[in-house]
């Protein structure tokens, strides 16, 4: 069946009427259900589940290339579907039928429920197209309507106070346009869009600006360093669903994809140049300035929100060291991050929906009321600190060794933000799950979440397991042929002294955090001796204070031009109101005061007019 | 042939009859009729200019010449007709027309002696545009001239004698200026035929004072026709003269005089001596000073006949751009400009008249908001101020363009920048111009205003739907041109 149904798919328009048009069509439907819950959530999971089949079946298929001529200058849409891309659809498809389950019932009776849907579904479209374009001008357009939902999605809870959406859309925005310059330069220098004509281009000259704006759009929609802040502030006033669809899963996936493609196909990357290099330290600075800051967040959606930028760090750093083993970890923590970072944000959503809130200070000792929470919550944690034999442990040994082999400093580098990682997590642990129950009365009758809700966690729990005991399932059976790459990753990590030292690390975090817990009293304050430490106090401030946002020093930059083409605007508003103004009439009435009237005058005036004529003839002759 | 002969002699024959009527007819009738058969004489130059040019494209001729005597004889005039003077000839007649209907409201008395003297003028500026030699067009310039002052001064105002007075003098002066220059010519060339001068290259294997005779005829010839056209520095009495006349007059004054009398001299002048380094030069030199010194007189004036009379200086200068060109299309562009220029100066000329009947006064900041009492006058005056700022799709439009596109093509782009630009300085002074008077709000004293009607209307009425349809049909009329071969 699967056969016929990719044979269906691969012949003429019909893949983008059902990969692209029909989630469109999907979304304008839910759209119209809006708060009827059950038909929703019917259809949703019928049509998400229907898009699983189509992704598994191209999945199945031997691939294949369509063109769509679309218009006479060269935007043809061109369709790559290939082993690479449709294991990605089928990442996306998968994660999306987890997602939207979840997303269905956590808006139920949510006025903005349906209007959520579309623009899930809208982006479930634009996915799909990304990730079969193989013209790179028809790609942005996919990529560009993944912004345009990302605002939407912001929008549509707070449209009375839409700073976040306005910050997301500027920061991506600024990172696509980025895109779509080095987009330009690489066509230019190619020769062509099309990626799958390209030659490797060589990381030097032109090329080389080109690689570093490609690269900074891919990574900055992974939501990677510098184009990151607006996370935090979304965990803060956006759905959570919304965290578990995009910082968590969407944008991860596109943005990864797009760096492996540039990494693999497009561009010649040489492990050790200096574009790799400058690639590996934004992964290295990404994870240990986005963890700094995880330390010493006290709610449980920010907490996370962080953790989604650190986490990228490690993806960034293994794609950037161009080793295979690097990539193949790179695009294996991606997996894995998916897996267990939805899960984290679905207990958070989950924590949100029975108590009200997910700030610390007011819940804890939730493990008895909410056990499946916890118990999800716990082993997605623990593959995240990279705990074996979860999923996580073995993607981040895979990038420790690629970081290892490029670069020491790198390596520690991630060796810190894992430390990091591991002490947040137990204090979020601690601080959420275990403890003393502190909700006030009112609230005594929490309960576990409902069946629709924890379905989805149980699935990416059970994920995380599985693909660390049998990782050889993700390693062998997905990424290595979809790479094409024959080496074996799977199984235990090759170097046990690496694998010692990552346990090392780990018992040292679970000794500072029972050290910081002891000192403080409590385990929501067991970072404080590092939040409070003499100098990091200072650092901590400032950046609680924003001063390290770029999205503000690119505000002051905006406003100090704005502030200028005011001025400029100012002078040429005089110039046309008084300016010119005052010197036509002043040069009329300075006339008309001349023009008196006196013949004797005119005839001055005529006869000084022959003589000008004569002047003018003898300087030309 | 014969037939262009014939429809060309109606040019002469026309108005001298009527003339010869007139005086011969008791003054009572001739008081009575005279405007209608002035009328006549009007219609039938339009009908003999129109005719003549549908037969000159039938014959697919660019000129005709013919004479009244022996061509042979030595005393014979030569006149000869082309499809540009075609054009200024229709313009005669239209503006004629346009100026006796308004003179059948503004001109009470002296009925009879304002028709003589408008035959005079015709047959003067009829004279000028046909004749093939220098004299004659002298001898007809003359005739223009005295007519027309008399018709400034014959309604014996104290201002309208004081504008005739500072017309005449000036006038002398031009014409001793071009009567020398001529004479110059003269000693060089030894004939003073168009055909014969045109055929000298006057500049090959002269000494150098006789290049200086040359060109001193040049300046003195240039000031004259350029007094004669009121372009600047030449210009200071054109305001007063035009203010002060009778509307009716005005109209001509305004709507033909100076462009037959100043605009075709230059016509022949580029037409014999633009292979001279300098004229072009000094023509664009002068165009360009007389639109932006016009337009900036024009901004600062209240008196609604004298911003219009500015606005005619500075127009000039846009012809004269024209014609510095040397180009066939910078020609057409000015002949152009000459039809349209006639069109929309003689409404605005006659709103004028129009507002004046009905207001009693020509001060604009004594008006507003007229447009909702006269919504006709209203509507012709926006159209002739669309037009003369040069806004598409009005007549105006399409003769800057070839204007601007002619000196663009002869290596004068600075001058056609200017020209752009100060088609800004038309419009700011005309939207003042119909904002004060037109739009806004009713002044309490105008409530009981009504329409004007009659013959004026008729006027206004007329001439906008020429301007509107020129525009229009314009893109036409250059397939045409184009068809017959002078593009």
């Amino acid at each position: 069946m699967l056969n016929s149904i990719s044979l269906f798919l691969g012949s003429g328009a019909n893949i983008i009427w059902f990969m692209i048009v029909l989630p469109v069509a999907i979304g304008v439907v839910l759209w119209f259900l809006g708060k009827h819950y059950i038909p929703a959530l019917i259809l949703s999971l019928v049509s998400a589940a229907v898009n699983l089949l189509f992704a598994v079946s191209l999945y199945r298929s031997e691939g294949f290339y369509l063109v769509f001529p679309f218009s006479s200058c060269g935007l043809d849409i061109a369709l790559n579907v290939y082993s690479f891309s449709s294991m990605f659809l089928l990442f996306i498809a998968a994660g999306f039928l987890l997602i939207i389950l979840y997303s269905v019932v956590f808006l139920k009776e949510k006025n903005y429920a349906g209007c959520f849907m579309l623009y899930m579904y809208i982006s479930l479209a634009m996915m799909n197209g990304a990730f079969m374009s193989d013209n790179l001008g028809v790609m942005l357009f996919f990529w560009e309507g993944l912004l345009c939902t990302l605002f939407g999605i912001l929008l549509i809870n707070n449209m009375h106070n839409p700073k976040t959406a306005v910050k997301a859309l500027t920061l991506s925005g600024t990172a696509d346009l980025l895109l779509m310059l080095g987009i330009i330069i690489t066509a230019y220098q190619a020769g062509t869009l099309y990626i799958s004509q390209m030659q490797k281009l060589p990381v030097s000259g032109i090329s080389a600006f080109g690689f570093v704006c490609m690269m900074l759009g891919a990574i900055g929609k992974a939501g990677s360093m510098p184009f990151h802040s607006w996370i935090p502030n979304a965990a803060d006033d956006a759905p959570t669903p919304f965290m578990v669809a995009f910082p968590a899963a969407l944008e991860k996936f596109l943005g990864i994809y797009l760096t492996a493609r540039i990494v693999m196909d497009i561009y010649d990357l040489q492990p050790g140049s200096g574009a790799s290099i400058a690639v590996m330290t934004i992964g290295t600075l990404t994870i240990v300035l986005a963890v700094a800051m995880a330390l010493i967040q006290k709610d449980m959606k920010r907490l996370l929100s962080y953790h989604a930028i650190s986490q990228v760090g490690y993806m960034v750093l293994g794609i950037g060291t161009a080793l295979p083993i690097g990539i193949v970890g790179g695009l294996f923590h991606m997996l894995n991050h998916v897996i267990y970072k939805s899960c984290l944000f679905m207990t958070a959503g989950s924590v949100e929906i029975q108590t009200g809130t997910t700030d610390l200070r007011k819940i804890g000792g939730l493990a008895k009321k909410m056990p499946v929470t916890a118990i999800c919550f716990v082993i997605s944690a623990l593959a995240i600190s990279g705990v074996p034999p979860l999923n996580g442990f073995f993607s981040k040994e895979l990038v420790f060794d690629a970081a290892l082999e490029s670069n020491v400093v790198f390596y520690l580098g991630a060796l810190l933000g894992a430390f990091m990682t591991a002490i947040s997590f137990l204090k979020l642990g601690r601080a959420a799950f275990g403890g003393e129950y502190k909700l006030p009365s009112a609230k005594k009758y929490v309960r576990e979440s409902s069946a629709g809700m924890f379905l989805p966690m149980g699935v990416l729990a059970v994920l995380c397991v599985l693909f660390g005991v049998a990782n050889t399932l993700p390693l062998d059976g997905l990424l290595c042929p979809a790479l094409g790459d024959t080496e074996v990753y799977s199984g235990w990590p090759h170097s046990t002294v690496l694998v010692l030292i990552s346990i090392a690390v780990l018992l040292l975090s679970l000794g500072d955090h029972l050290y910081g817990s002891k000192k403080s009293g409590s385990a929501l304050d067991a970072a404080d001796h590092i939040h409070y430490a003499p100098v990091l106090k200072n650092i901590y401030n400032a950046a609680e204070k924003q001063l390290f946002d770029p999205y503000n020093w690119l505000m002051h930059v905006a406003n100090g031009f704005s502030a200028l083409c005011v001025f400029i605007e100012r002078c040429i508003t005089w110039l046309y109101d008084d300016g010119v103004v005052g010197i036509v009439k002043g040069a009329g009435t300075l006339l008309q005061r001349f023009n008196d009237g006196s013949l004797s005058r005119y005839l001055v005036v005529a006869i000084t007019g022959v003589a000008g004529i004569i002047v003018l003839f003898l300087a030309i002759i | 042939m014969q037939v262009i002969e014939y429809s060309a002699v109606l040019f002469f024959a026309v108005p001298l009859a009527i003339l010869l009527i007139n005086i011969l007819f008791p003054k009572q009738l001739a008081e009575k009729f005279s405007i209608y058969l002035a009328g006549i004489a009007a219609i039938t130059q339009i009908a003999a200019s129109a005719a003549g040019f549908l037969l000159l494209s039938a014959y697919r001729l660019h000129e005709y010449e013919f004479s009244f005597w022996d061509m042979t004889n030595a005393g014979s005039v030569r006149f000869g007709v082309n499809t540009f003077s075609l054009v200024i000839l229709f313009c005669i007649g239209l503006v004629s027309l346009a100026s006796i209907l308004v003179a059948n409201r503004t001109v009470d008395k002296k009925r009879a002696g304002y028709v003589n003297l408008l035959m005079m003028l015709m047959l003067g500026m009829n004279g000028m545009v046909m004749v093939t030699d220098l004299f004659s067009l002298y001898v007809f310039l003359e005739i223009v001239g005295i007519a027309s002052f008399v018709l400034i001064a014959m309604f014996k105002s104290d201002t309208g004698l004081e504008g005739a007075f500072k017309y005449l003098v000036m006038s002398i002066l031009a014409s001793i200026m071009i009567l020398t220059g001529l004479s110059f010519i003269f000693m060089q060339t030894g004939s003073l035929q168009y055909a014969h001068v045109v055929g000298m290259n006057l500049l090959e294997g002269q000494s150098s004072p006789q290049l200086m005779l040359i060109y001193a005829a040049m300046t003195l010839m240039i000031a004259g026709f350029g007094i004669k056209t009121g372009a600047v520095p030449f210009h200071s009495w054109l305001p007063d003269a035009h203010q002060s006349a009778n509307t009716a007059v005005s109209v001509l004054l305004s709507g033909i005089v100076i462009k037959v009398a100043g605009i075709y001299g230059f016509i022949v002048l580029t037409g014999l001596f633009s292979k001279l380094p300098a004229v072009n030069m000094a023509l664009a030199i002068m165009g360009t000073v007389s639109i932006i010194i016009g337009a900036l007189f024009a901004l600062r004036q209240n008196h609604f006949k004298r911003i219009v009379a500015y606005s005619s200086v500075s127009q000039m200068g846009y012809i004269l751009l024209g014609l510095s060109a040397g180009s066939i299309l910078g020609l057409l562009g000015a002949v152009v400009h000459v039809f349209n220029h006639a069109t929309f100066k003689s409404t605005l000329f006659t709103n004028a008249a129009a507002v004046h009947e009905q207001t009693g006064t020509y001060d604009i900041d004594e008006m507003g908001g007229l447009e909702k009492k006269m919504p006709v006058t209203g509507f012709s005056s926006l159209a002739a101020f669309m037009s003369t700022a040069g806004i598409p799709p009005f007549a105006g439009f399409w003769s800057k363009l070839l204007i601007i596109m002619a000196l663009w093509d002869s290596g004068f782009q600075l001058f056609a920048a200017i020209a752009l630009f100060a088609s800004i300085f038309t419009a700011v002074y005309f939207l003042r111009l119909q904002k004060k008077v037109f739009f806004g709000k009713l002044l309490s004293k105008f409530a009981g205003l009504t329409e004007i009607g009659g013959s004026i209307k008729f006027a206004q009425i007329m001439l906008t739907v020429v301007t509107i349809a020129t525009g229009l049909f314009f893109p036409f009329a250059l397939l045409y041109l184009k068809g017959i071969g002078i593009l």
